[in-house]
């Protein structure tokens, strides 16, 4: 059984609605740069960097973090199998030197993704800030992270699954609860 | 029916046939060009003190219902239409647009070639006009000898604060002349409103506590309130989330720097495409305006531009920079006319929720 608990309305509402935030907080897009970590949060990455392009005429860059290499459980082998596999991927001359990071991902939920990713800025640069966008935060945190902006609260039992839909790769935008019980 | 004329500033004399009230008028012609809706149109406090050119060459044609009332006791000054249809869908079926007109002391025209008059006005500019039993001289110096208020806020809106309760969101609505369109969206999302009346300060309405302040569309010019409502807004933008509709967009733009100038001639209807800014689409709205924030007034430190009409260029949307503030120029009820910007409320609603984690 699933229930979809944001629709591609909503969605699109709070991408728009972080989008404004991210200008508020940080008193416009100046020196911004947006780290999508992938899957989902590099589209989510993307679309409100092009948010901020319409409405500022800037272009705000882009980059996509991959942090498995710094995954807390990770054998140290694989470690540097990934490593050199790259952690980010973007364009030339992107850089996170002295910038206001802004990380995305889709689902904020024991934070140890995003313990990874800052250890993945760390290591490539010292950003001026890092703050976290997330499209749902659903609870149950392990480690003391909080976002700063955030699509949806999703108060959520562990045995559920949230499952996030992006039209780029899913074909549609909506978020659903899933109960574990019934996956494949 | 009885003959009656219409009579123009400009000394032009339309000669119909009367229908609703026998009283004589005099306000501002302004024309609408929405399709349908005139029951909305008819009883939005926007048209205070305005005589309504309607261009859908034949209204009336659904009656009067109760769920299409904008306001309680309208104050528009008079309808012009080409053909009137009467006819009624309430539960009696004595409720017809005549009837209507004739409990309200509104007088309406028929018979009119309102294709010609709306041409006019297009090129004309702004006018006054009334509506009277005989086009004599005597009424051409009645009409040019009348002065419409500009306090039309204070003729419209509540004098005394009021609850509209709910068990969501609490929000306090100011009220410039609100249509009912606003309470009934709010409504919908369960909001503990309480509409409070224009010159409130802002003191008394953050001693209510809100989760959201909206500033309520309503008639006239802006700059004909006093620079209390300004400052006003100006401590409330800080504090609360706000959005702001029509005449509260324009003094949410003037409270922020920005200049309001009038239209060349109003706008009434619901065909203009409106680009929204963020996402790069089109939305079509029910609007109705007499002024715009003027673009090139804006300071873009302060105030984001969110929305344009690409027909006539102007301002339909701000943000504000700093804040959790936004206003619209158009109707985002609808109430008649597209429901494309209800999810605003939504988005109002979200950002109230954002605040309290």
């Amino acid at each position: 059984m699933s229930k979809v608990v944001v629709d591609a309305m909503a969605m699109q509402r709070a991408l728009t609605r972080i989008t404004y935030e991210i200008i508020e907080r940080n008193k416009g897009v100046e020196n911004v740069v947006i780290l999508g970590i992938k899957t989902r949060g590099v589209y989510l990455a993307q679309r409100i960097a092009n948010r901020l392009q319409q409405l500022e005429n800037v272009v705000v860059p882009v980059g996509e973090l991959d942090v498995t290499a710094y995954r807390d459980d990770i054998s140290a082998e694989d470690r540097a199998k990934e490593l050199s596999a790259g952690v980010i991927s973007a364009e030339s001359g992107f850089t996170i030197e002295n910038k206001k990071v802004v990380l995305v991902d889709d689902v904020l939920y024991t934070g140890r993704t995003i313990r990874a990713a800052m250890s993945a800025v760390m290591d490539l640069g010292r950003p001026k800030s890092i703050s976290l966008a997330v499209l749902v935060d659903r609870g149950h945190r392990e480690l003391p992270i909080r976002a700063d902006f955030v699509g949806k609260n999703i108060p959520s039992a562990q045995s559920e699954r949230i499952k996030v839909s992006v039209s780029e790769i899913d074909g549609h935008d909506d978020v659903e609860i899933v109960h574990k019980s019934d996956r494949k | 029916m009885a003959e009656r004329y219409l009579i123009l500033e400009d000394g032009s004399s339309y000669r119909g046939e009367g229908f609703g009230a026998e009283a004589t008028t005099t306000g501002e012609l302004i024309y609408n060009t929405n399709l349908t809706g005139y029951q909305e149109v008819v009883t939005n406090q926007i048209y205070h003190n305005q005589i309504i050119i309607f261009s859908q060459p034949s209204i009336g044609n659904t009656g009067i219902s109760h769920d299409a009332y904008e306001s309680i006791l309208p104050t528009a000054k008079g309808m012009v239409v080409r053909d009137v249809t009467n006819f009624s869908v309430d539960r009696s079926r004595r409720l017809t647009l005549d009837t209507y007109l004739k409990q309200h002391n509104i007088p309406g025209i028929s018979g009119i070639d309102t294709r010609h008059l709306i041409r006019k006005l297009r090129d004309a500019g702004p006018m006054n006009g009334s509506i009277v039993a005989v086009d004599d001289a005597h009424a051409f110096d009645q009409l040019h000898a009348t002065v419409l208020t500009n306090r039309q806020v204070a003729a419209v809106a509540t004098p005394k604060p009021y609850p509209n309760p709910g068990t969501g969101y609490n929000v306090v609505v100011i009220d410039f002349g609100l249509k009912n369109g606003l309470l009934r969206q709010l409504s919908e999302r369960r909001c503990n409103v309480t509409v409070v009346p224009w010159d409130t300060t802002a003191e008394n309405i953050l001693n209510l506590d809100p989760d959201g302040v909206i500033l309520s569309s309503g008639p006239g010019s802006p700059m004909d309130l006093p620079q209390s409502v300004l400052e006003m807004i100006q401590v409330v933008e800080e504090r609360i989330p706000l959005f702001a509709i029509g005449l509260g967009h324009e003094l949410f733009g003037l409270a922020n720097g920005a200049n309001v100038v009038p239209l060349d001639a109003e706008y009434h209807g619901s065909s203009h495409p409106i680009r929204r800014i963020i996402t790069n689409d089109i939305v079509f709205a029910s609007q109705g305006q007499g002024y715009a924030v003027e673009a090139k007034s804006i300071n873009r430190e302060r105030l984001i531009t969110t929305y344009v009409d690409l027909i006539n260029g102007t301002v339909q949307g701000l943000r504000h920079r700093d804040f959790p503030a936004f206003s619209v120029q158009f109707f985002p009820d609808g109430g008649p006319g597209p429901d494309d910007n209800r999810d605003l409320f939504d988005e109002f609603m979200e950002i109230m929720g954002s605040r309290e984690g």
